[in-house]
């Protein structure tokens, strides 16, 4: 609901974003002209540009009751100096410690800053969570970011909080959704990806549905057909063999269903394995057994339920475990060895694709995929995706180094979009660690005009 | 921001381009002063700076609000540094305490690092992708503090000797509200008045700075040092200390798992039920207890009204 001149140019007002024409303003922000001002009328001017900045998004009367006189701040002190003097060497003489000769500390002293505890003014704001994300780089303003947490991409410690007033604790972990970080920190989309956006959305939009599910229905049917076929050697060959048909539809139905049989399938020999009386199974193997009936029991039970891409990539696993559970490495590599004199014939050419795996060859195989993995994973960051709503391969926006800073009582990994709040913001000498572009002035102008009882 | 000056031009090239020219100027004077100085002050400025090669920035360069000097852009961890902050805590098996004196970083950064590491390891094992190119334009826009593995040192048969890195000061003492305002105590000339005497004039339970800072121990350590303790008694020294810090950590284990055990738990593989022990008797002579679980009869339930909080507090 941001008001029609946010960035004004005409009276400089400082906004809590990222925008060039606030960056402008920045540059020219100048501290306001007191001569001949009331000290009510000062007050005023101090709360009022200063609030255009901090918590701009709350209500005044809301901040109001947020605001507290009690300024935060430490002293750090010297581990080695409280060993030393036991600090009555500050309290000797007449009570203010020795008297020094003229002119003795001069070189050495250093001069003591001041705590800066005018800035503490609105530390309060920075509690709340939406300044929070701001503050850690996951949005471009503040408004951004209290968007992102009404629309539920912000989790606090694992969990959903669409709160954006929530007050953080000292510990408390907060994520965001990635694909909004990146849309919220990249560079917009130039007209021709704009428009290959667009395009691709119209087609998506233009599918005929029936025409597309009676497709869909026969390529799933012919691929689990396919599976059938060799499902009669190794039932668990069938989870892996059985491809997802490239559809538009949503809902894989004909393959959720050919899913949901190859388990009960893997299910069934399972229990079959564990409840023979005439070959003894050991206690280990049994375990195994139990441990992949219970997850491929659950993976039965949520056929329907799951998106298709969990199940992808649940399908490998379940039948690792299968393997792992009912066979034992001999039986397994037996079977390999069938298999390839089945193939092959009898001659078995070592340097052939089709020659059993030796421990070397193997090695080799999964060096090469983990180079592979690598290289398709770098080739997915450079990929260009019309679709997405910010400029692909990702960059980051205009002037947002000139903006860029994490303040200290935030711990952020910016991989993960996540960042922890460690403590309240305080002022330490000569340093403050609420980010506030006005001088101690205004602050305490401001302070003063809130301090008051109305 | 605060790197420029009003004409765009970053202030640290000025200055340097204005020390060299007052240099050459100096030389120039000293040589005898045969050559007269056809350009003026500006031409001379411009050729000084087109020489001068950009400087190293300083925290100076760090502040992003021109009006504000107080507030920088302090550096943040790198990969790196995380890295090693979690492979010391995982691997090694140190303290959080340990690690935060080690590598110069606040403990409860230390804990939030391995927490973030955690989920980021947890991110790969799933195969979502992270945010890398998000990640390294931050890291490009941001000062940083680094960590580099110590080399091996053939010669000497050991890992070369490095700096600790310097992140932040990790034994800072919070401001007491009782300490703010301002005492005049008279005592005797000859009283030998400590840190912890002021304490107990601001207030009586105040406790003295040495035991308010996180880092007690550091002070602690510091002090046998000076009393010429042998490196065995000390060690002595801090191998009881640690015990007692471990005694006192397994007692509230234990205490935590005894509040969990007093929880009956029946787990019917779809949802897990917790019953809880309640006294019927904690609502009270008049049935309005407040410690008292469910609805109480004709008591006023505040939780809508106003002043009262109505979003979560903690999660």
């Amino acid at each position: 609901m941001a008001r029609k001149r946010f960035h004004q140019l005409k009276k400089v007002k400082f906004r809590a974003t990222w925008n060039k024409y606030n960056l402008y303003n920045l540059s020219r922000l100048q501290m306001p002209r007191t001569g001949g001002l009331t000290f009510f009328q000062q007050k005023w001017k101090a709360k009022s540009i200063s609030r255009a900045y901090h918590g701009e998004q709350i209500r005044e009367k809301q901040w109001q009751r947020m605001f507290t006189p009690r300024l935060n701040a430490v002293v750090p002190m010297d581990h080695k100096y409280l060993a030393e003097f036991d600090g009555s060497e500050l309290a000797a003489g007449r009570g203010s410690g020795l008297e020094q000769p003229l002119g003795a500390e001069k070189g050495q002293a250093k001069k003591k800053k001041p705590i800066p505890y005018m800035h503490q003014t609105y530390a309060p704001i920075e509690r709340r969570l939406d300044m929070a994300v701001w503050r850690a780089l996951f949005a471009s303003s503040a408004r951004q970011a209290r968007q992102f947490v009404v629309h539920g991409k912000v989790k606090v410690n694992g969990k959903k909080m669409i709160y954006p007033g929530y007050l953080l604790n000292p510990g408390d972990l907060f994520q965001v959704e990635p694909e909004s970080v990146l849309f919220a920190t990249g560079a917009p989309k130039d007209i021709t990806q704009k428009r290959a956006g667009k395009k691709i959305q119209a087609r998506r939009r233009g599918v005929n549905v029936s025409m597309e599910k009676l497709r869909t229905q026969a390529a799933e049917r012919r691929a689990a057909q396919q599976a059938e076929r060799a499902a009669k050697k190794d039932p668990s060959e069938a989870l892996i063999r059985t491809r997802r048909t490239n559809t538009m539809l949503q809902d894989n139905l004909e393959y959720r269903i050919t899913r949901q049989r190859d388990i009960a399938i893997m299910i069934e020999a399972a229990e079959k394995k564990m409840n023979q009386k005439r070959t003894a199974v050991s206690v280990k193997v049994k375990q195994k057994i139990r441990a992949f009936l219970k997850h491929a029991k659950k993976a039965q039970a949520e056929a329907f339920r799951k998106p298709i891409q969990d199940m992808e990539k649940e399908r490998y696993d379940l039948v690792e475990e299968y393997r792992l559970a009912l066979k034992s490495p001999k039986e397994e590599d037996k079977i390999l060895k069938l298999q390839e004199r089945d193939e092959n014939g009898t001659g078995l050419d070592p340097n052939s694709k089709d020659a059993p795996i030796s421990k070397y060859r193997k090695r080799l195989s999964e060096a090469r995929l983990a180079g592979i993995e690598r290289a398709l994973a770098q080739k997915e960051q450079e990929v260009v995706d019309p679709t997405k709503p910010y400029a692909t391969p990702w960059r980051p926006r205009d002037y947002m180094s000139a903006f860029a800073f994490i303040p200290r009582y935030l711990e952020v990994n910016s991989k993960i979009c996540a960042a922890v709040y460690l403590r309240h913001p305080v002022a330490r000498p000569g340093l403050t660690e609420v980010p506030t572009p006005f001088p101690a002035d205004i602050q305490q102008l401001a302070f003063t005009w809130y301090l008051r009882r109305r | 921001m605060g790197a420029y000056n009003k004409q765009g031009q970053l202030i640290r090239v000025v200055q340097a381009a204005r020390e060299k020219a007052a240099d050459s100027r100096k030389k120039e004077e000293q040589g005898g002063g045969r050559q007269q100085q056809f350009a003026s002050n500006d031409n001379d400025n411009l050729d000084a700076k087109k020489d001068v090669e950009i400087p190293p920035e300083t925290a100076r360069d760090h502040a992003p609000f021109p009006m504000n000097r107080t507030f920088i852009s302090q550096p943040v961890l790198t990969s790196a540094l995380q890295h090693h902050i979690w492979r010391q805590i995982i691997h090694e098996g140190k303290s959080v305490r340990e690690v935060s004196a080690e590598v110069n970083v606040e403990m409860s950064r230390v804990a939030a690092v391995v927490r973030l590491l955690e989920i980021e390891h947890e991110w790969k094992r799933i195969g979502k992708p992270l945010a890398q190119r998000y990640h390294d334009a931050v890291q490009g826009m941001l000062p940083k503090t680094d960590w580099a593995a110590p080399e091996w040192d053939a010669e000497h048969g050991e890992f070369a000797k490095r700096e600790k890195p310097n992140h932040e000061s990790i034994n800072d003492l919070p401001v007491h509200a009782a300490t703010g305002q301002q005492i005049f105590l008279p005592t005797s000339e000859s009283r030998h008045f400590t840190r912890a005497d002021a304490a107990k004039v601001f207030d009586k339970r105040l406790l003295p700075a040495d035991d308010r800072v996180p880092h007690p121990e550091l002070t602690v350590m510091h002090k046998e040092v000076l009393e010429g303790l042998s490196e065995e008694e000390r060690r002595e020294r801090a191998e009881a200390r640690n015990a007692v810090a471990e005694r006192k950590r397994a007692a509230a284990l234990a205490l935590q798992a005894a509040k969990e055990a007093a929880i009956k738990k029946v787990d019917t593989g779809r949802w897990e039920y917790r019953f809880t022990e309640i006294k019927v008797d904690d609502a009270g002579k008049d049935g309005r207890g407040l410690g008292a679980t469910g609805w109480r009869y004709g008591a006023p339930l505040m939780d809508r009204s106003r002043g009262q909080h109505k979003i979560p507090r903690a999660v």
